[in-house]
């Protein structure tokens, strides 16, 4: 008896909590893609319409989901381990807030001005070097405003892309 | 033989322009340079360096991003040896030997017999990408949107077979790739699709925002969470050339290393990755004494080293000849030709044969320069290594951000990288492995025109894609190689392999 059908025998338990949330993962995914295409017309063989691929990956997705979901009551497997949302959110926040800030943003009553990269350099390193646990905040300053000079200099005078600079203040 | 010898005269040419002389050089320098760091990969590196191309032309670009994928390749070594942390999945086995090497003392020759095998294997390379090229190239003018479907089918199922870890997980990565890749404006008809209808959306997902995500700023976080203690090698770097001992030592597996990496790099799928682990099996099971691999024995750095380099090289043959990219680096270079206005395909070398052959002329002179830049200047990458994490994630970021904004000039471009960033994280967190989706997701567009076609010509008979021999051959093929992989017994000692 191979150690597969030994486990089998013991009864179904959750064994591997990773796969599980894998899984339902894939379906969740699936039925969003669903959803979404649901309105697009899915054509004939001879004729392919918009919405026949999309409905078909979207619909293997769902049934590899369920059998990952099925598996991990059967092998084990690893358990979830604990997220760092510090991580997250600095450095995907320093992120977005680069977005924001280079060339500015206007969503309803949400308005950012135009800052350029002076702002947007510094503020990126900044935030994102909060995430790490043996930060130092004196370097991290010192290192935010060394990165921005050689970005600046590398990609809009060495490399010629046009990235603004300062439109608010420079003018460029 | 005379045409290929001409072609190389046409591509050398080419490549040694000065212009191209230097960017060849640009590019392996800053290659190694990111390749150095750990936790930033070939991929990572190239989506992060591919605005410095923008201003270049089409041939000059992508002279300089094939030296960047190199030189980021042979960075990847570098670190293995000296840091025990393998820069990408390739050079996971060179640190089993090549760091045991190090802490002997012999740090010098296992970076001097890495560089050396790395060369050989890359002349060898350069000689079978200009034999196999213009022949594949005609095979794939002979090839209909059927056998194109089919070839990519099986790409397909050899990348879940050599994908690491679970194969279900693997497969669901595909699928996922394929499902993304139908958003935005269906080519038919100019519906949107699944675009929230959400304007920057109906495009579809930019490439490079989806790579950057997923093996950036992800990446960033999966090295945050397990900060790795570096293991710099303290001793002495010693003495760099291999003596006439190593030398005889390491002929033979570096032979070895190039033929295995050659073949398998030309695979769809990711042979490269592969090549190492089989080179270092083989050469564990032919040593007289294997138990000395794993203690420092030069075989074990000697045959991956070249297998790697031989099968980063031939993994172009497909991209250059059929336009099908059998890795995610390579599919990389396909979202940086199009940025250039080249769409890869068997097209390419009968429209632009100097972009061809000027590119595969400038591996062999990228190649040369790995090594000028390498051997006497790893001093220089050592003292690289020191820089602390801390300081070296919010300089990948803001280069990330840079390269990301400058693609399309669109800063929404960054704020959805930071999403799909968020997707990788979960991604890794849930056990999946990022790298097949991305090349589901660069398939997925050509697949579904080429199916569609097919399908058209054939009245909406799926029998076409069995019926024409070439295509129903590819299909087989697939068929095989997945059975084979799912056979449990086989499934084990595919284990093996890779926890070896």
């Amino acid at each position: 008896m191979s150690l597969n059908t030994i486990e089998r025998a013991q009864g179904l338990r959750v064994r591997s909590q990773q796969d599980l949330a894998a899984g339902l993962f894939m379906i969740l995914l699936a039925v969003v893609a669903l959803f979404l295409a649901s309105d697009l017309p899915m054509g004939s063989l001879r004729q392919i319409g918009p919405g026949m691929l999309p409905k078909a990956f979207a619909v293997i997705c769902a049934g590899l989901g369920v059998l990952l979901a099925l598996s991990s009551l059967r092998y084990n497997g690893e358990k979830l381990s604990g997220w760092s949302w510090r991580g997250v959110i600095f450095v995907l926040g320093g992120a977005v807030v680069f977005g924001l800030t280079i060339r500015g943003f206007d969503l309803g009553p949400i308005k950012v001005p135009q800052l350029g990269l002076v702002v947007s350099g510094p503020l990126v390193v900044l935030i994102s070097g909060l995430a790490a646990d043996d930060r130092k905040i004196k370097e991290l300053v010192i290192f935010a405003l060394v990165m921005t000079t050689f970005c600046a200099l590398l990609f809009k005078y060495a490399l010629g892309l046009p990235i603004p600079l300062a439109p608010w203040l420079l003018g460029i | 033989m005379s045409e290929m010898i001409a072609h190389l005269q046409l591509g050398f040419g080419v490549a040694l322009s000065l212009q191209n002389i230097a960017l060849a050089f640009a590019g392996c320098l800053v290659g190694t340079l990111i390749g150095v760091l750990p936790g930033v990969g070939p991929i990572a590196t190239i989506a992060m360096l591919l605005p410095i191309t923008f201003g270049l032309d089409p041939v000059g670009a992508l002279i300089m991003l094939a030296g960047i994928y190199y030189g980021a390749q042979y960075g990847g070594s570098t670190t293995a040896i000296l840091v025990n942390i393998p820069g990408e999945a390739t050079a996971v086995v060179t640190t089993l030997d090549g760091h045991q090497m190090a802490k002997q003392g012999r740090a010098g020759v296992a970076l001097g017999t890495a560089a050396l095998g790395s060369f050989f294997a890359g002349c060898v390379a350069t000689l079978i990408i200009a034999a196999l090229g213009a022949p594949l190239t005609k095979l794939a003018l002979l090839f209909g949107p059927a056998e194109y479907f089919s070839l990519m089918v099986m790409g397909l199922c050899f990348a879940v077979v050599l994908a690491r870890g679970s194969i279900l997980k693997a497969f669901c990565m595909i699928m996922l790739g394929l499902l993304l890749s139908t958003i935005g404006t269906d080519l038919e008809t100019g519906q949107e699709r699944m675009t929230f209808g959400f304007p920057p959306l109906s495009d579809g997902i930019d490439f490079a925002v989806l790579a950057m995500g997923v093996f950036g700023f992800a990446e960033v976080l999966r090295n945050l969470e397990n900060p790795e203690t570096r293991d710099v090698v303290r001793a002495k770097i010693g003495r760099l050339l291999p003596d006439w001992n190593d030398i005889k030592q390491s002929f033979l597996p570096v032979v070895r290393g190039t033929a295995i990496g050659g073949i398998l790099g030309i695979l769809p799928g990711n042979g490269a990755v592969l090549g190492p682990f089989a080179s270092y099996t083989v050469e564990k099971k032919i040593a007289k004494d294997p138990s000395r691999f794993g203690r420092g024995a030069i075989e074990g750095v000697a045959g991956p080293e070249s297998a790697n380099n031989a099968g980063a090289q031939t993994a172009f043959i497909p991209l250059l000849t059929l336009g099908i990219p059998p890795n995610a680096v390579m599919a990389l270079m396909v979202g940086a030709m199009t940025i250039h206005g080249i769409i890869p395909g068997p097209q390419v070398m009968t429209k632009n044969p100097e972009l061809f052959w000027g590119m595969i002329a400038s591996m062999w002179i990228g190649n040369l320069m790995l090594l000028i830049i390498n051997l006497p200047l790893v001093g220089v990458w050592v003292k690289l290594l020191q820089v602390p994490y801390r300081l070296m994630f919010p300089a990948i970021l803001i280069f990330c951000c840079i390269g990301i904004y400058s693609v399309n000039n669109q800063p929404v471009d960054v704020a959805f990288t930071a999403l799909f960033g968020l997707f990788g994280y979960i991604l890794i967190k849930l056990g999946f492995e990022p790298a097949p989706m991305l090349l589901g997701f660069v398939l997925g567009k050509l697949m579904e025109e080429k199916l569609r076609q097919a399908l058209i010509i054939s009245r909406g008979s799926f029998m076409t894609f069995i019926e024409r021999p070439i295509s129903g051959g590819l299909l087989a093929v697939a068929v095989i190689i997945l059975i084979i992989a799912l056979l449990p017994s086989i499934s084990k000692k595919r284990d093996e392999v890779f926890t070896e």
